[in-house]
C-alpha cells in the first residue's frame, strides 16, 4: 500500500519545489506572514493602555479614551481623528500550515490526515501549549536545530541558532539585514516545515481578550493526494458578531488556494472556549481531521491581584480623558465610583438594552472592599464574583476517525458520505491509553521514544520515512488536592481546580463524557458563562456532559477533598471505548490526584 | 399507478442542473414563518413524492389540506400561497393562546397503512369526535374522520405529528408545527400593522413570541429538522405494490393485506429543514417547483433586527443547528418561557452558538447580527475619505439610530429611498480602518493586507470585500464584476453579507453521498439600503 508513494513523493516534492522555487523568484511569491508590532487599537508607548503590546500584557484597569490622529507608519493622517476606548490587551499571531499528514492511533494504525500543523510556535506546540505568540517572537525566523524537519539545512543555524531566531519564530520568516530590512517570506522554510506536518489537534490557539489576533494560513498543498486542488480556510466557531470576510465559510468569503497564504483578524471576543477547523467541504474536512482547539482568556486575568473582580466588573464611571459631557451608562447594580467593563459599551453588560450580552453583572457577592473575591489567579469568565476561578487549563477535544473514510481519503477516489462510522474516538487526537501518553507512566517503559519523553507528544513516520510530531496534546490531568491558592475554598487548605475547556467537533453523532469521582461543575457553555440576566450562576453540577459536533463548553474540576488516586473521564457511551478492533480503549483519560 | 418504486429522476448532470436552477431562484428566495391560521382547520393525510435535489422522489406520507377546505394564509404579505392535500411538513398552524380551535383529520392514506391521527403535545386540553379509540389517541379510520378540539393555554412553539405507529408513519412525514400567538402586547413591541416602520412590509406573525417584553421580534423564522431513511420508504412503497397487485386467487402465496416495514437498523441519507434539503430549502415559500413542499429556510435580516428563531426536531435524531454570525439567546421550551427564579422580568435562557434540535421538542431563540465589536469600519468609511463620510453618532447603545440622529430607512415599493445608508452601525469602529493600504476610495492605515484575488478562490455569496452594503462595496472595489463562475447569490445592489446556518454533525449536510447538500442554510445580513421582502 505505501510503496506507490515512496515512489510518487519524491517526484511530488521535486514538482512543489519547483513550484515554490519560481514563485521565489517573484520575491517570497504568495506566501506572506503579517504580525504588526504596532497598530491601531494597540499602539504601544505611554499614552496606550498597554505600552508594550508587541511583547507582553498589561493591567486592566478600565478603559482608556484615546485619539489617533496617524497610523502607526506615520503614513496616514486621519481627520477627523480616530477615537478608541483602550482596555490594554496586545498583538498576538499565529502562523498554520493547510496540508495532510498521518497520524498514529492507540492500536497502531496509522491514519491519513487532512490536517493543519503549526508553522509558528513550534517547540510550544510540541509542549502542549498554544502556538499563539507575541510579535516579538513570531517575527523571528524558525531555528531548532540544524535542519528543518525534512532534513533540509536550516540557514540560521551555525553550530548554534543565529541571534534573533527563536523555535517559537514564525516559519518562512527571513532575518533582515541592513541591505534587505523587510525580506518578505521564504517559501522554501515553509515547504519544508509544512509538508506533510499535519497535527490532529490542529495547532493551539489562546489569546486575551482586548488582543488583536492575526492567523496567518498557509495552503502548502496536500502532497498525498496531487490530484486535489483544494484550498483550506478557517473559520473561528462561535465568533460573536462575526464578519463574514473572516468566518471561514468559502460560499460567503474567499478562499486561499495552494502555495498562498491568508491572513485572518480578529480583535478577541468575549472570553470563552471555541474552536476551530477548516469550512471546505466540512464533513470531508473535519472528518479527515482539520480541527482545533481556541480560547480566549477573561480580561478579569488582568485585574492587579487585590484589586475587586466586582467592582472592576461593574464599574461604569466614564472613562479617563473622555470627552466632555459623555454620559455614563450604569446596567442595574454597576458600580458608578470605578471606571470597569461597563465604563465602555463594548464590553458592557445590560440586560435590559442587550440580550444578547455576554457577563451579566453577578448578584453582588458579600463583603466589601477587599473582602470581595480579589484578582490575580485565572478565570474561564468575567464572573466578577470569582467563582470560575481554576489552576490548570485542560483543552480536551472530543473527535471520531472512520479508518473506512481516512483510507478512501488517502486514495483517489472520492470518500462516501452516508455510511460514514468513526471506529476511533479520541481525545486530543489520541484514544486511550495513548491518551495518557507519559513514558514511565500506566506501565509503558520510560524509555519509550514515542511518546516523546520530553514533550509527551507522539510522531508518526509519514511516507516519505521521516517522523514528524502528530499528536502533540495528551490529557492526563494531574491535581494536587492542597496545591491551590488558600482560603479559596472555605478551608485553610484548597485543591488545584482544573477548567476542562471542552469542545466537540465529532462530525457524525452526539458524545457523552463522564467523570467518575470527582464531580463537574458546568460555568460555562458554549463560551458564555451560565447567567441569568438578573446574575444568578446557573452552573450545573453533574458528572456527565452530552455535545454535539459544534458545542463547546467548560467543566470545572475542584481536587479539594477529594482523596489521592486515579480517577477517570471517559465515555459511557460503551462502543465509544474501543480502538477499532480493540475492544477497550477510546474516549477515555485519566485524572490523578495527588496529596 | 406507477409500478415504479422511489423513483430516480434523473442522473449526476441532471443534478447538477436542478442545482443551478435552484441556485438561481435562491437569489430572491427568503423565508418568514408561512402557515395557516384560524379556529377551525380541515385537514387530509395521504401519500405524496417528496422532491429531493439528487433527482430523489421519495414515497412518503402527509399532512395537507382536505379537499374544499380553504384556509387563511398568514402571513397575508406572502402572495400566492397554496395548501395541497399533502404537505411535507404539514401546514403550520397559526393559533392564539386560550382560544379552542378544531383540527378535522381525514385519512386518505392507502388502506393498508391503517389509522392515522395527530398527537398535540404540549396543549392543554384535546378533546375529539368521530374516529376510533388509539392507543395514545383518537385516529382516524378510512371511513371516520376524527376531529380535535384543542387549546393551548400559553403561547409558544409547539409540534403536531402522529400518535398511530409512529415510528413508522412520522418517519413517512407525518408532522407539522403548531405556532401559538400571545392574546396581548407586550410593553415595548412594535404592534402588528402590516408595516415594520419605513414602508416596510411586515411579515411577523405577532409582535413577540410570548406574553413577555423581552420576546419582541422584528423578523421570524421556523424551522423544522427531519431525516429520512430511503430505505424505509422503498419498503413502504413496495408492499404497497405488492398489496395492491396481488391477485386474488390462483397465487402460490398467500397475499399480504397490511404492512410489515423494518424500521431499524435506523440510516438516514436525507436530512432535510422543513422538508427540502439543500439547496431547495433556498428557494421561495410555495414555489411552484415543489408542489408538496411549501416552505422553505432561508434567513435574511438587516443589522440590529431581532430575529426569532422557531426551530423544532421533527424525526428520529438530534441535530446540533450552528448559528454562525452570532449567538442566539433561548427564549422558551415547548411553550414555557426560561425567566429568572428571582427576577420574573429577566431571561434565563442560555446563549448558544449550536442549538440542539430534539425530536419531539420546539424551542425558540432571539438572535441578531450587528458587527458590534469587529474593530473595523464594515461600511469601510475611513477618515481618508472624510468629507464624503455619513456621521455615526452612538446612541446610548453605541449604534447609529433614531435615538442618535439617525434617518431611520424608508421604502417605497420595497425600493430603499432614503434614510441614513450606514443606519444601526457600531460607531466606535466608525472610520477605522481594516487594510494597510488604500483600495479603491477606502483609505489606509489599519492592520491587514489582504490577499491578491488571483490566489483565492471566490465564494457564490462572496459579495467582492469584507464590507456590508452596495455603497461600501462600490468604494472598495468599484463596478468590476468578480471573476467568472461565481453564479451571483448576493448582487451588486444587495451586497450583504452570508453564514452558514446548518447542522454541525456535519455528515448531515449532505443529500445522499452528495456535498453540499442536507441540513444547510444561508442567512444573510443585508445593509438597510436592501428590502427584505418575503414572498419572493
Amino acid at each position: 500500500m505505501r510503496k506507490p508513494y515512496k515512489i510518487c513523493l519524491p517526484i511530488l516534492l521535486v514538482c512543489l519545489a519547483a513550484l515554490t522555487a519560481s514563485a521565489q523568484e517573484q520575491g517570497g511569491g504568495s506566501f506572506r506572514l503579517q504580525c504588526p508590532t504596532a497598530t491601531l487599537l494597540h499602539p504601544g508607548g505611554t499614552s496606550s493602555a498597554n505600552p508594550t503590546p508587541a511583547s507582553s500584557e498589561a493591567s486592566y484597569n478600565g478603559p482608556v479614551y484615546r485619539t489617533v490622529t496617524k497610523d502607526p507608519t506615520g503614513t496616514y493622517t486621519f481627520s477627523p481623528a480616530l477615537t478608541f476606548l483602550d482596555n490594554g490587551g496586545a498583538i498576538k499571531c499565529q502562523q498554520i500550515s493547510g496540508g495532510d499528514g498521518m497520524m498514529t492511533e492507540a492500536d497502531g494504525n496509522q491514519t491519513f490526515m487532512f490536517a493543519f500543523g503549526p508553522l509558528s510556535g513550534l517547540n510550544s506546540i510540541q509542549n502542549g501549549q498554544p502556538g499563539t505568540q507575541f510579535p516579538n517572537v513570531f517575527n523571528q525566523p524558525y531555528c531548532n536545530g540544524p535542519t528543518y524537519v525534512n532534513n533540509q539545512p536550516n540557514p540560521y543555524w551555525n553550530g548554534g541558532c543565529l541571534s534573533g531566531t527563536s523555535p517559537d519564530g514564525g516559519v518562512g520568516n527571513i532575518l533582515p539585514t541592513a541591505a534587505n530590512p523587510n525580506p518578505g517570506a521564504d517559501a522554501s522554510a515553509i515547504m519544508n516545515t509544512g509538508v506533510l506536518n499535519g497535527n490532529i489537534p490542529a495547532p493551539l490557539i489562546a489569546f486575551d481578550e482586548d488582543d488583536e489576533f492575526l492567523l496567518n494560513l498557509s495552503n502548502v498543498g496536500m502532497i498525498m493526494r496531487p490530484d486535489l486542488f483544494e484550498q483550506h480556510t478557517v473559520h473561528f466557531h462561535g465568533y460573536p458578531n462575526a464578519s463574514s470576510f473572516y468566518d471561514g465559510v468559502p460560499d460567503a468569503t474567499i478562499a486561499i488556494n495552494i502555495g498562498g497564504t491568508f491572513t485572518y483578524y480578529y480583535v478577541a471576543p468575549d472570553a470563552g472556549t471555541y474552536f476551530w477547523h477548516c469550512h471546505i467541504t466540512p464533513p470531508e474536512h473535519l472528518q479527515m481531521g482539520m480541527v482545533g482547539q481556541l480560547f480566549v482568556r477573561p480580561r478579569q486575568n488582568r485585574v492587579p491581584a487585590g484589586n475587586s473582580l466586582f467592582q472592576s466588573l461593574a464599574g461604569c464611571a466614564v472613562p479617563v480623558g473622555a470627552p466632555a459631557g459623555t454620559i455614563a451608562h450604569c446596567p442595574a447594580r454597576g458600580v458608578p465610583g470605578v471606571v470597569g467593563q461597563q465604563s465602555d459599551l463594548r464590553t458592557m453588560c445590560d440586560p435590559a438594552t442587550d440580550i444578547l450580552c455576554s457577563a451579566p453583572i453577578p448578584v453582588v457577592p458579600t463583603g466589601t472592599g477587599a473582602t470581595q473575591p480579589v484578582g490575580g489567579a485565572k478565570y474561564v469568565y468575567n464572573d466578577g464574583d470569582g467563582s470560575t476561578r481554576y489552576d490548570i487549563d485542560v483543552p480536551l477535544q472530543i473527535h471520531g476517525f472512520d479508518p473506512n473514510f481516512h483510507f478512501v481519503g488517502m486514495t483517489f477516489n472520492p470518500e462516501g458520505f452516508s455510511d460514514m462510522k468513526d471506529k476511533y474516538f479520541l481525545l486530543n487526537g489520541r484514544s486511550y491509553p495513548d491518551t495518557i501518553g507519559i513514558p514511565g507512566y500506566a506501565g509503558m517503559s520510560a524509555s519509550v521514544t514515542n511518546p516523546d519523553p520530553a514533550t509527551h507528544s507522539i510522531s508518526t513516520t509519514d511516507t516519505d520515512s521521516i517522523s514528524r510530531r502528530s499528536q502533540p496534546l495528551p490529557s492526563l490531568i494531574t491535581l494536587s488536592a492542597s496545591g491551590g491558592p488558600p482560603n479559596v475554598c472555605g478551608q485553610a487548605v484548597c485543591g488545584q481546580r482544573a477548567a476542562l475547556r471542552i469542545a466537540d467537533l465529532d462530525v457524525q453523532e452526539y458524545q457523552t463524557l463522564s467523570s467518575v469521582g470527582i464531580p463537574m461543575l458546568l460555568v460555562g457553555f458554549n463560551a458564555k458563562i451560565l447567567r441569568d440576566q438578573a446574575g444568578n450562576n446557573l452552573y450545573v453540577k453533574t458528572n456527565s456532559i452530552t455535545l454535539g459536533g459544534g458545542e463547546s463548553l467548560d467543566v470545572i474540576l475542584d481536587s479539594t477533598g477529594i482523596a489521592p488516586g486515579t480517577y477517570f473521564l471517559y465515555t459511557p457511551q460503551l462502543d465509544h471505548l474501543s480502538n477499532d478492533a480493540e475492544n477497550f480503549g477510546g474516549l477515555m483519560t485519566e485524572v490523578v490526584v495527588i496529596p | 399507478m406507477s409500478l415504479s418504486n422511489t423513483k430516480n429522476w434523473c442522473a449526476v448532470s441532471r443534478f447538477l442542473s436542478v442545482v443551478a436552477v435552484s441556485l438561481l431562484l435562491a437569489a430572491s428566495a427568503h423565508a418568514a414563518a408561512p402557515g395557516i391560521k384560524g379556529t377551525s382547520f380541515s385537514l387530509n393525510a395521504g401519500a405524496a413524492y417528496s422532491s429531493q435535489p439528487d433527482g430523489m422522489a421519495v414515497y412518503s406520507w402527509g399532512y395537507g389540506c382536505a379537499t374544499g377546505f380553504s384556509p387563511t394564509f398568514a402571513p397575508a404579505a406572502i402572495a400566492g400561497a397554496f395548501c395541497p392535500t399533502v404537505q411535507f411538513p404539514g401546514p403550520t398552524l397559526i393559533v392564539t393562546e386560550g382560544i379552542p380551535f378544531t383540527v378535522t383529520l381525514t385519512n386518505s392514506l392507502p388502506a393498508a397503512a391503517g389509522n392515522t391521527s395527530i398527537l398535540f403535545p404540549g396543549a392543554s386540553t384535546v378533546t375529539f369526535a368521530g374516529g376510533m379509540a388509539g392507543l395514545l389517541t383518537q385516529e382516524s379510520t378510512q371511513t371516520s374522520a376524527v376531529t380535535y378540539t384543542v387549546t393551548y393555554s400559553a403561547p409558544g412553539t409547539h409540534e403536531y405529528y402522529s400518535g398511530t405507529q409512529p415510528d413508522l408513519q412520522i418517519e413517512m412525514g407525518l408532522f407539522g408545527a403548531v405556532v401559538v400567538l400571545p392574546s396581548t402586547v407586550p410593553t415595548g413591541c412594535v404592534a402588528l400593522n402590516n408595516e415594520l416602520g419605513g414602508g416596510r412590509v411586515d411579515f411577523r406573525l405577532a409582535p413577540s413570541a410570548y406574553d413577555h417584553p423581552k420576546s419582541c421580534y422584528d423578523r421570524e423564522y421556523l424551522t423544522q429538522w427531519s431525516e429520512m431513511d430511503p430505505k424505509i420508504h422503498k419498503q413502504v412503497e413496495d408492499q404497497l405494490e405488492l398489496i395492491a397487485s396481488c391477485p386474488a386467487a390462483g397465487a402460490q402465496f398467500s397475499c399480504p393485506t397490511a404492512l410489515n416495514v423494518v424500521t431499524e437498523p435506523y440510516h438516514p441519507n436525507y436530512f432535510l429543514i422543513n422538508g427540502r434539503s439543500m439547496p431547495d430549502n433556498m428557494d421561495a415559500n410555495y414555489a411552484p417547483n415543489y408542489p408538496n413542499q411549501p416552505y422553505n429556510g432561508n434567513p435574511h435580516m438587516h443589522p440590529g433586527e431581532l430575529i426569532l428563531v422557531r426551530y423544532m426536531g421533527q424525526g428520529h435524531w438530534q441535530h446540533p443547528f450552528h448559528e454562525h454570525g452570532n449567538h442566539v439567546r433561548i427564549l422558551g421550551r415547548d411553550g414555557n418561557l426560561l425567566l429568572s427564579q428571582t427576577d420574573a422580568t429577566q431571561l434565563a435562557g442560555r446563549m448558544e452558538f449550536n442549538t440542539d434540535t430534539t425530536p419531539g421538542q420546539a424551542d425558540e431563540g432571539i438572535f441578531y447580527w450587528s458587527g458590534k465589536g469587529l474593530g473595523w469600519d464594515i461600511f469601510a468609511h475611513t477618515a481618508a475619505n472624510g468629507a464624503t463620510n455619513p456621521p455615526c453618532v452612538p446612541d446610548a447603545n453605541g449604534y447609529y439610530t433614531t435615538a442618535s440622529g439617525a434617518t431611520f430607512p424608508t421604502y417605497t415599493a420595497g425600493v430603499f429611498t432614503g434614510g441614513s445608508p450606514n443606519y444601526y452601525e457600531w460607531c466606535a469602529d466608525h472610520n477605522h480602518p481594516l487594510e494597510a493600504n488604500p483600495i479603491g476610495q477606502v483609505g489606509g492605515g489599519g492592520p491587514m493586507t489582504l490577499p491578491d484575488p488571483l490566489i483565492v478562490t471566490n465564494g457564490q455569496w462572496y459579495n467582492g470585500t469584507p464590507y456590508l452594503g452596495p455603497d461600501a462595496v462600490l468604494r472598495a472595489r468599484g463596478t468590476a464584476p468578480l471573476p467568472p463562475g461565481s453564479p451571483l447569490q448576493n448582487p451588486p445592489a444587495e451586497s450583504g453579507i452570508a453564514f452558514m446556518w446548518h447542522s454541525h454533525n456535519e455528515r448531515e449536510i449532505t443529500t445522499n453521498d452528495v456535498f453540499p447538500g442536507g441540513m444547510l442554510q444561508m442567512m444573510l445580513v443585508d445593509p438597510y439600503v436592501w428590502n427584505i421582502d418575503e414572498t419572493l
